[in-house]
């Protein structure tokens, strides 16, 4: 564990000096990923760990940081996710917004909302390549994070989202900002 | 989590018993809120039986973790045929009951059950607080609701 980092450091300072630090904890320990198992930006790590069939603050920092820096396995290429998807060989879940899926999309690829969560959650394998898109890659490994945390063992988040698909595998597929 | 409990849940999700809205209810409860990605919601019908109000049929909703499908799914179960009092008198730790103790880390998924319960049952309760938490790995999955669009030429 590196000196900056400590158990009596509050949640928003881990998060400050380890932006990837909640992806880990939940696929770690599933903290962090719902209401149900969040924290509070000013509780301290120690009393997470606490609450947290007592974990030890100090192991947990250890093992938080060496996942943040493998987070970027949980990324795939978009030449790589586009060879998946024409093999028939991963499911693409989009979690934009119904106006953005309904502008641009990913052939094939499904929308995200809470009823097909559940059939997610209870039907679909958990070994199968699922790729999360976004529009620029900022919440896909978030998302990644929350249904790897959930057992799915294969999910990945499209680098660059949408954006970079357009750019690196269908020119044809428009780009866009939002406001 | 212990491999049962982890096999329970799992039986439990793949076939979740009572799932889905009741239009003709006697009472509603909610715990939560669908926008910030935690919600549990419960429809609740009752029926006389032996000079009884019971409870018919129990049926919910909910966004939160698997733990909390499968505890709700048992608990729609389990109060089938008790009188709103006898369910009120359940804790979480009583509905949650047959999946087997549940680890510190997931007794608040029973408590979402159970909190949906007392407001469904509690003549103007209201749900259970929930302390605010820092933005979630679920909260992310939640696109803005409205964006403005303009592709690019």
């Amino acid at each position: 564990m590196t000196a900056t980092l400590s158990p009596e450091m509050t949640m928003q300072e881990l998060l400050q000096a380890l932006p990837g630090a909640q992806r880990a904890l939940f696929r770690l320990y599933h903290i962090g990923g719902c209401a149900s198992c969040g924290f509070r930006p000013e509780e301290t790590v120690a009393e997470v760990c606490a609450r947290n069939e007592g974990l030890d603050p100090a192991e947990a920092l250890t093992a938080v940081e060496t996942a943040c820096a493998e987070d970027a396995k949980m990324l795939i290429e978009p030449k790589e996710a586009a060879a998946a998807l024409a093999d028939g060989e991963a499911r693409v879940l989009d979690i934009r917004t119904r106006e953005e899926f309904d502008a641009v999309r990913i052939p094939h690829a499904q929308h995200f909302t809470q009823e097909l969560l559940q059939t997610i959650m209870g039907e679909w394998p958990k070994d199968d390549l699922l790729v999360l898109v976004d529009h620029q890659g900022a919440r896909g490994l978030d998302a990644a994070a929350y249904f790897a945390g959930h057992g799915f063992t294969n999910v990945r988040s499209l680098r660059g989202g949408i954006d970079a698909w357009s750019l690196e595998v269908d020119p044809a597929l428009p780009r866009y900002t939002v406001e | 989590m212990s491999n049962d409990l982890e096999a329970n849940i799992q039986a439990a999700i793949a076939n979740p018993q009572n799932l889905g809205e009741m239009a003709d209810a006697d009472a509603v409860g909610t715990v939560g809120s669908a926008d910030c990605g935690d919600m549990l919601r419960m429809w609740v019908k009752f029926k006389e039986e032996d000079g009884r109000r019971v409870i018919d049929k129990a049926t919910f909703q909910t966004f939160g973790c698997q733990t909390a499908i499968a505890v709700a799914s048992m608990a729609t179960d389990l109060i089938r045929g008790k009188t709103a009092e006898e369910a009120l008198a359940m804790s979480g730790q009583d509905l949650s009951a047959p999946l087997g103790p549940l680890p510190p880390m997931k007794i608040h998924c029973a408590q979402l059950v159970e909190g949906a319960l007392k407001d469904a049952l509690t003549p103007g309760g209201a749900p259970v607080a929930k302390e605010a938490t820092s933005p979630t790995l679920f909260d992310q999955l939640n696109a803005p609701k409205t964006v403005k669009i303009t592709l690019k030429s």
